[in-house]
């Protein structure tokens, strides 16, 4: 089988395609190979986020499709589980009155 | 104290009376670490301290902020970026890659299925076989130093920032590292080739 054939096949699959396939480092490797599907040649470093996080937040509870205005964060933030992190508990602060 | 323009906080909170501003600017950060941290497990006591680190944070990167996303919104980053690296490095302060590796079997991407004897073979055997070959493009594409980190973030769990402090890097350059792993994996992935390099390079 030609090895992009595979791989592509895994992306299409469910993380937990049936319950017999089903396990944590199943759905590890799933999520793991839709990153490396999902890499970009050039992507925005921790540091860039960081300074456009709040713009990206701002954006984000105007109602503004964010993601589109702002694709680097957006796909950094899909790669990294830090300024993932730091973004969820942004929007929540932002939350507070 | 919410009817304050982004330009009436920076003017405030720079000038010679800044009491006020940060008064209201402590209680803002105060709700929102309330909020931001609801799921974590976290004293009051400890959000004051965070507070406290952040207002200094705060001062000291006054000049930073230049306006393009709003003063409260800039204010809740920093605040949020010093809370969250503390609790980090407390949550992950007695844990070692070593320990991490042992307890995720990282050099192996094994899924259970694989274990269960009683699975059906028509089903393990294709599983198999994409474990195999992924396993195999991962130990020869990837740097050592690449494998340990995608290993410790992707299937520890660990966070990029104590990765990082633990591999003697910081958060940006393995973000970096990791990006180039990913991106090796990407270009063999789409090469349409899975004859093992050994066998290609005989
Ligand atoms: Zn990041």
């Amino acid at each position: 089988m030609k090895i992009h054939n595979l791989f592509r096949q895994f992306w299409r699959r469910k993380p937990h395609p049936s319950p017999d396939v089903s396990s944590a480092s199943m759905h590890q490797m799933h999520v793991a190979l839709s990153m490396v599907a999902q890499t970009q040649a050039q992507e925005l470093s921790c540091d860039e986020v960081y300074a456009l996080l709040d713009i990206f937040a701002d954006r984000v509870k105007r109602g503004e499709d964010a993601a589109a205005l702002m694709p680097l964060v957006h796909q950094h933030l899909a790669m990294c589980p830090d300024c993932r992190e730091e973004f969820e508990a942004l929007l929540r602060a932002m939350e507070a009155k | 104290m919410s009817s304050r323009t982004d330009a009436e906080w920076c003017t405030e909170l720079g000038g010679a009376a800044p009491d006020a501003a940060l008064a209201d600017l402590r209680g803002l950060l105060l709700r929102g670490l309330q909020f931001a941290l609801v799921s974590y497990r976290v004293t009051e006591n400890d959000l004051e301290d965070f507070v406290q680190d952040g207002l200094l944070k705060i001062l000291h990167e006054l000049s930073s902020y230049r306006g393009d996303a709003r003063f409260t919104t800039w204010a809740h980053k920093v605040c949020v970026r010093v809370a969250l690296t503390e609790l980090r490095r407390r949550r992950w302060r007695d844990v070692s890659l070593d320990d991490l590796i042992v307890a995720n079997e990282m050099s192996d991407f094994t899924p259970d299925v694989l274990m269960d004897h009683s699975a059906d073979p028509g089903q393990t055997a294709p599983v198999q076989m994409m474990m195999a070959t992924i396993q195999r493009i991962i130990a020869e594409e990837l740097t050592e130093r690449q494998r340990t980190a995608m290993m410790a973030v992707m299937q520890g769990g660990m966070p990029l920032q104590e990765v990082a402090e633990r591999m003697g890097t910081n958060r940006n350059a393995l973000y970096k590292l990791l990006h180039d792993a990913r991106q090796r994996l990407q270009k063999r992935m789409m090469q349409g080739d899975d004859t093992p390099r050994t066998a290609r390079n005989v």
